[in-house]
């Protein structure tokens, strides 16, 4: 692939807002304080800011509102329309406007009233709307939700791998185990497979209740900008090296007309991200691996080459995953238990495990002094020594996009 | 097309949707329609602008028979539209239909998404819903000149080559 910037960027600061699921506030509002929080995590000013980006459903604030409230000028901003799997993809769009010499610091952003005015999940604000287009083929069925626009894949799948619903309570157990670890998180006690089995069907066979994300009010940032520049700021430089996405699946969203549904867009992104990053799976320490529900945790370890296809019911409840594991996967709680952010929290935690200094319960955790005992909640979920981690990008089953950063150079 | 209202859902179809209005005026007719490219022949189960195959912009709009094979499903327990909640739980069914099938890649199909209803269109019942069962169209009169294609069950062999189903919960 030509040009290669492995190592060549970084991302230099991270930010975001309280989770909640009553922000009171504006899109506005919030987009303002992560944007605020990740440049003075990073030791920035705001005239050093040069660049923004965003993603959004119809759902947010653009950049140029934020721009007046914290007294950025760019030479560079773009809001672009997306969901999960964005975050990964606009860290590459960072780097390539950078690179084009349109600026030098880049500023990426989603901010979103998720459950207190616009709901993924489609109730709330845009319920009532008329339809048309392709919506017409679904929602007089009764087809709306996120998990119903991936459940023909997970059926799928689930009949011809055999998955069961104790494999997929399994992630929400070791995502539940890191968040009870994170004072941030909206949900942050332990579940057990009980627990999700218990509770209240969504939609047969694929998720319960459990197995499905927390609509959150939040707004969350990361900064981008070269290694040369990340040399004076205030924490160790994170490198990016590799990125790509937003990839697609033959037939991009109509991959059911074009199967293996059961396939996921990872199953193309990944050879390339990997190629990019010069790393190999097993060099890589931890993942974030986007959990709008439990079966996309599954389904995208498989694809990325984690295990084979069909054994990502045995990579999940192998203990790999957890916290204490070989490699373990959401170390903030992910979109099950942190909140859901489309993508970026599990980003901003790969960034600040990488830099050894999570803000777990340790008293030392923010000079990187941790205990390192995972055994009780309320404790530490720092991984030690973690060197490379990779982020897994979902937007459908058909769309994905990929991140791998690391502390040290190739 | 003017609006239609269907369990307090507005369906829009405008007389410039290219894409779906043929669609509906066929079913209003009681007749199940995808898109046929007019250069290669092939057809497609999504009735987008272009052929997927060949990317020729001429097609026409061709009957089927309106059999198939559940491919895959979802049986909805808890809905976010309110004017769905009376009929939970109720299946969702991708029905992949008798044309085209395997063709032209092996695991390609014309597939279709509706609810699986009984013969007085009520919801069919969650234990008879299973991937590879045989299926019909059936066309559902919401108001003048405006039927909704769904998906019954038929007297006919599971699918060969694939058969698969939940289990469901007791109450």
């Amino acid at each position: 692939m030509a040009g290669n910037p492995r190592d060549k960027y970084c991302i230099v600061g991270v930010g975001e807002t309280e989770y909640s699921r009553a922000s009171g506030r504006t899109t506005r509002a919030l987009g303002a304080e992560a944007i605020r929080n990740a440049i003075n995590d990073a030791g920035l000013t705001p005239d050093q800011v040069d660049g923004m980006l965003s993603y959004h459903g119809g759902d947010s604030t653009p950049s140029t509102s934020i721009q007046y409230d914290l007294g950025i000028r760019p030479n560079f901003y773009m809001d672009c329309s997306g969901g999960g799997s964005s975050t990964e993809a606009l860290v590459g769009l960072a780097i390539g406007a950078i690179e084009a010499g349109m600026c030098d610091v880049v500023a990426i952003f989603r901010s979103m009233n998720g459950y207190s005015n616009i709901r993924i999940g489609g109730t709330g604000a845009r319920a009532s709307a008329p339809i048309g287009g392709l919506d017409l083929m679904k929602r007089p069925y009764g087809l709306i939700s996120a998990v119903q626009q991936f459940a023909y894949t997970f059926t799928r799948h689930m009949a011809e791998y055999g998955v069961r619903s104790e494999d997929l309570a399994a992630i929400k157990v070791a995502h539940s185990n890191h968040a009870s670890n994170n004072p941030k998180a909206l949900m942050k006690h332990r579940v057990t497979v009980d627990d999700v089995m218990n509770s209240r069907w969504i939609i047969r066979p694929v998720a319960h209740l459990l197995d499905c994300c927390l609509e959150t009010d939040n707004a969350t940032c990361v900064i981008v900008t070269s290694a040369e520049r990340a040399r004076d700021l205030k924490h160790k430089p994170i490198y990016i090296k590799g990125v790509q996405g937003r990839g697609t699946k033959p037939g991009g969203d109509f991959h059911y007309q074009h199967g293996p549904i059961t396939r996921v867009a990872g199953h193309y992104v990944g050879p390339r991200v990997f190629e990019l990053a010069g790393v190999k799976h097993e060099d890589v320490d931890i993942t974030g691996c986007y959990d709008a529900f439990t079966y996309t945790v599954l389904l995208q370890f498989e694809d990325y080459g984690w295990c084979e296809k069909g054994e990502g019911k045995d990579y999940v409840t192998s203990g790999i995953i957890n916290l204490g594991g070989k490699r373990p996967n959401n170390l903030s709680g992910g979109h099950l238990c942190e909140g859901y952010t489309h993508g970026m929290n599990m980003v901003i935690e790969n960034v600040r495990q990488l830099r050894g200094t999570v803000d777990c319960y340790c008293s030392g955790a923010s000079e990187g002094n941790h205990s390192y005992d995972y055994s009780e909640e309320g404790g530490c979920r720092q991984v030690k020594d973690a060197k490379i981690s990779m982020n897994m990008g979902w937007g459908t089953p058909a769309v994905g996009s990929s991140l791998i950063m690391g502390n040290v150079l190739n | 097309m003017p609006n239609y209202t269907y369990r307090g859902i507005t369906l829009s179809i405008p007389d410039n949707d290219s894409e779906y209005k043929g669609y509906f005026e066929a079913a209003g007719e009681g007749r199940l329609v995808v898109k046929k490219c007019a250069d290669c022949g092939l057809l497609r189960g999504e009735p987008g602008p272009a052929c997927p195959w060949c990317t020729s912009i001429n097609w026409e709009w061709q009957q089927v028979s309106g059999k198939g094979t559940i491919y895959s499903y979802q049986v909805v327990a808890h809905t976010v539209i309110p004017s769905f909640r009376d009929l939970t739980p109720f299946a969702i069914v991708l029905v992949e239909l008798d044309e085209q099938r395997g063709q032209p890649t092996e695991f390609d199909g014309l597939r279709i998404t509706g609810n699986l209803v009984d013969a007085d269109f009520n919801m069919e019942k969650e234990e008879n819903v299973g991937i590879g069962k045989r299926v019909e169209v059936a066309f559902q009169p919401v108001s003048e000149g405006f039927m909704m294609p769904q998906w019954r069950l038929i007297d006919e062999p599971d699918d060969a080559t694939f058969t698969w189903s939940h289990e469901v919960p007791a109450g």
